[in-house]
């Protein structure tokens, strides 16, 4: 070995032009994050809007609202449907995962993706095809007075819409759960079986206390969501007038007529003042759950618990959860999309057609929106992807008070709902004279989009960072690579089929999304979602079924792809 | 010519210390041995060395270069410090063939591109690694992977090589094999190495030198010699080898040798350490412990427990009260009592 020259050219180092992109990219993070959750918090505290020249600063906003009856029946709407939602999902998600990953269920590998739709689906569409299924004149309704002179069900009813929250939730329990369970070694299990304890006594008394924390976690996940409903609520609670806090703050400016941002901010903030205690509590629950996990034993071959005669009892319950959540709405859309008008004593095929696609095909709007949805979810996705690439590295291994920074600073999406996010950002785009070109571009969009779902995103990427060994990447720097040649040259090749899977899932997360565009609407920044809101408020439920089935899908492509490739829907 | 110093060095983990002034020297052609018991600081001070660890206090200078200093907050980052890392994992960037692997380092040192093949294939040959430049590392054996990470650490020609537990994910038979194959390349290309290990056998063959560490701090340092036949400190003593341990006090000091004596029985060793205590702990090698015929000086009669095969020699049991001791034999011996005699000379009493 000769002497390869003992020095390392400085070219190499560019160690402060690392720190300097990554003080820009956390800066312009924090930028992308606080300004509009300020400013919702600026307006909230003017008696008019902000552009309003008069504006002074006051608490008239607060006071208003806090006089409003309506807003405190929202409020009390809101938390009966959290509180429904937790009741039905956690019960019915841990019993899921429990049957799905430790008993012999037929049919485990086929009902796994299946159990998954309901999160990929629009809530948006799920409602409206409660609606055309299941509503008063619904298909399923009709067929089913038919035979019996009458429904049992109310779709519009409080209750229902948390029955229905509640279900279509189930998967959002069952992925933690399942998650934990199948975490849990399986040794521990096996020494309660010999220490003598029956399956049952086992799921109970060693199973379930340990995938407490998780529960727990899910629990207060779905509650969060619930505060968050949107969809589900503007089109199930319509008819009867049931109004949750982001509905009446959509309904606001119904109200007075005139722009009244200030209350609208008002009502952003109570919710906020909800949500964001919850995020922390989801935060602590979570590094308990992972304080549980790590006393786990060996994971990994467990004998199912054989369920005998009962399998079929708990695949027929699965089967019709599924029937409920999955394919009344999913299939009453489909129907209404085809067919002219619907009623009682209308026969099907007479009113077959394809005219409703036909018509979404010749509106150059609604084609825009599928267009730009097409675009938001494929080069928005794969835009939001290097986005979040680029934070996670930024903060990946290196545990100092910047990469704490950013750890809360995601939290703070997490906390404002989509609907919330998308106002702040149209006030965003009006008040920053610059930004205002920009509103009527798709760009407004996809901005609000990848700030909404930074914290979905960066768990997507950071969980595939931490699976590149941390001497990999100091053998690369010892070797005389900076930190931004050891990303480049280690970590990015390293990553980039968990970067693609993420590319994947966000796309079908960024289909699928809708409240945050609705303040976002304008000639040229129209996307499904969107559209979906504004035709259903103006009554065009022919367009809604087309577009709605167009979503769908959207979506289920990207689902199937992600199956194609074997990209796993969840961790 | 020195090609490492580390001065003072003081490293700590929030508020946990983990090296708490360590100061050592690595000369050329040298292999230096950090040994110690998990928790000990061998692996932070070795990645201290190579700057993926911060200390606070304290400096170092590789080939006469300073690289970190706590007084004037210098801090090469490790990129810069021009070091060979060789990971206990081996740590093999498995998206790049072994070929690839062992030139990145070659390639960031901007070496022309037949230089590089000249030099890649000449040290995998080194290693007797030829024919596998094209093979990723997963189809690599354990054993032809820690010869890869080695290739790769020493291609560019640091002046200084850094080993972390080289050998330990191996299995136990090609241990010994590797440990001498490492030994011979270390004096055939000169090497400057420092060694992490916590196996003491693998410290004394692979090393001229070796640093004892206990809790951040270094216990004693020493050619292996040294280390295991002069033991200045308990710890030491008892870390180096296998020992019988006898609690006692000590009745009598004399010329650098004591009494130690409990209920019944005394024996005489060499006085070691700085203990002027009344209590002492005695200690001497399994291997010095020898079978007497008779009584004697230094000579206790036990009665034998069991006798374990070891294959190469026999383990004998004595064990009465207090007093327990292990010993070596070449021939199975029958029950009852024997008479076993502790040297005087290898008997030390802290």
């Amino acid at each position: 070995m000769s002497s390869v020259a003992a020095t390392v050219p400085a070219a190499a180092g560019g160690f402060p032009g690392r720190q300097w992109s990554r003080g820009m990219v956390i800066s312009l993070t924090a930028l992308a994050v606080l300004a509009p959750i300020l400013l919702i918090l600026y307006q909230s505290l003017l008696d008019a809007p902000f552009f309003d020249q008069a504006a002074k600063p006051g608490f008239g906003a607060y006071r208003f609202i806090f006089d409003d009856p309506d807003f405190w029946s929202a409020a009390k709407n809101s938390c009966f449907i959290a509180v429904g939602m937790a009741l039905i999902a956690v019960p019915l998600g841990a019993a899921l995962a429990f049957l799905m990953v430790r008993t012999d269920l037929p049919g485990q590998r086929w009902l796994e993706p299946l159990l998954l739709i309901p999160v990929f689906v629009s809530p948006m569409v799920l409602s409206f095809g409660y609606v055309v299924a299941a509503g008063p004149v619904g298909f399923y309704s009709v067929w089913f007075s038919d035979l019996f002179g009458g429904v049992p069900w109310n779709v519009y009813s409080l209750t229902s819409i948390a029955v229905i929250a509640g279900l279509t939730h189930v998967p959002h329990v069952y992925l933690y759960a399942s998650a934990a369970l199948k975490n849990l070694g399986s040794d521990v299990e096996e020494a309660a079986r010999m220490s003598g304890a029956s399956p049952l006594r086992v799921a109970l008394d060693v199973s379930l206390p340990m995938v407490m924390p998780a529960l727990l976690y899910s629990a207060v996940l779905v509650f969060f969501l619930g505060f968050e409903i949107f969809g589900l609520a503007l089109v199930l609670g319509d008819p009867e007038g049931h109004l949750v806090l982001a509905t009446y703050l959509y309904k606001l400016t119904n109200k007075l007529g005139t722009p009244s941002y200030h209350l609208m901010a008002a009502v952003a903030v109570c919710i906020i003042a909800v949500t964001v205690p919850l995020v922390m509590l989801q935060r602590h629950l979570m590094k308990n759950a992972a304080k549980y996990v790590s006393v786990k034993g060996k994971a990994g071959r467990q004998r199912p618990l054989p369920l005998g005669a009962w399998r079929w009892l708990a695949a027929a319950l699965i089967a019709g959860w599924l029937v409920v959540t999955v394919l009344v709405p999913l299939s009453g859309i489909a129907l209404r999309s085809v067919v002219n008008y619907w009623g009682e004593g209308v026969s099907l095929v007479d009113v077959l057609t394809l005219d409703h696609f036909r018509t979404v095909f010749g509106q150059p709007a609604l084609m825009r929106g599928i267009w730009n949805t097409v675009l938001i979810g494929t080069i928005g996705g794969g835009l939001a992807v290097i986005c979040y690439t680029a934070i996670g590295l930024a903060t990946h291994r290196q545990p100092d008070g910047w990469s704490r920074f950013v750890d809360y600073l995601v939290l703070v999406p997490r906390a404002v709902p989509g609907l919330l996010a998308g106002l702040a950002f149209l006030w965003v785009f009006l008040f920053i004279p610059f930004l205002s070109p920009l509103r009527s571009t798709i760009f407004a969009v996809w901005l609000a989009y990848t700030v909404v779902w930074l914290a979905y995103g960066l768990r997507l990427v950071s969980s595939s960072l931490l699976q590149v060994g941390a001497e990999l990447e100091e053998a690369a720097r010892s070797a005389g690579a900076s930190r931004a040649r050891t990303s480049r040259d280690v970590t990015l090749p390293l990553i980039r089929h968990g970067l693609l899977a993420s590319w994947l899932l966000v796309f079908m997360i960024f289909e699928r999304e809708y409240s945050t565009a609705v303040y976002l609407l304008n000639p040229g920044t129209e996307v499904i979602g969107s559209l979906l809101v504004s035709l259903w408020a103006t009554g065009g439920a022919d367009m809604v079924a087309a577009l709605s089935v167009i979503n769908v899908v959207l979506v289920a492509v990207g689902l199937g792809v992600a199956l194609r490739f074997g990209v796993k829907l969840h961790d | 010519m020195i090609k490492l110093n580390v001065d003072d060095l003081h490293l700590s983990y929030g508020s946990n210390a983990i090296l708490k002034g360590v100061s050592m020297q690595l000369s050329r052609g040298e292999v230096v041995s950090l040994l110690g018991p998990s928790g000990s600081g061998k692996t932070t001070l070795l990645r201290a060395v190579a700057g993926l660890e911060q200390p606070h206090r304290g400096s170092i200078r590789i080939d006469g270069q300073n690289v970190f200093d706590g007084a004037t907050k210098l801090e090469v980052p490790a990129e810069r410090r021009n070091l060979g890392l060789v990971f206990q994992s081996y740590a093999l960037w498995p998206h790049k063939t072994v070929f690839e692997n062992v030139a990145y380092g070659l390639i960031l040192r901007k070496t022309g591109k037949e230089a590089i093949a000249e030099k890649v294939m000449s040290a995998l040959k080194n290693l007797g690694l030829g024919q596998l430049a094209e093979r990723y590392p997963h189809q690599l054996s354990g054993g032809q992977q820690q010869r890869v990470a080695i290739a790769r650490a020493l291609v560019y020609n640091p002046p200084v090589i850094l080993l972390d537990e080289p050998l330990s994910n191996l299995d136990a038979k090609m241990r010994e094999e590797a440990r001498a194959w490492l030994r011979e390349l270390i004096l055939k290309l000169q090497l400057s190495a420092l060694v992490v290990t916590h196996d003491q056998n693998e410290a004394m063959a692979m090393s001229d030198r070796i640093l004892l560490l206990s809790e951040g701090r270094i216990e004693q340092q020493g050619t292996p010699q040294e280390m295991y036949g002069n033991p200045r400190t308990l710890f030491c003593a008892d870390f180096m080898g296998n020992n019988n341990r006898i609690e006692g006090r000590v009745a009598e000091r004399r010329d650098g040798a004591a009494l130690l004596a409990g209920e019944g029985w005394q024996l005489w060793g060499r006085a070691c350490g700085d203990n002027a205590g009344a209590s002492g702990t005695g200690m001497i090698r399994l291997e010095r412990v020898r079978l007497a015929d008779g009584p004697g000086e230094n000579r206790l009669r036990l009665p034998l427990v069991t006798s374990m095969y070891l294959g190469d020699r026999w383990e004998y049991l004595f064990h009465e009260g207090e007093l327990r001791f292990r010993a070596y034999g070449h021939e199975p011996i029958i029950a009852g009592e024997h008479w076993i005699e502790m040297p005087r000379d290898d008997l030390w009493i802290f």
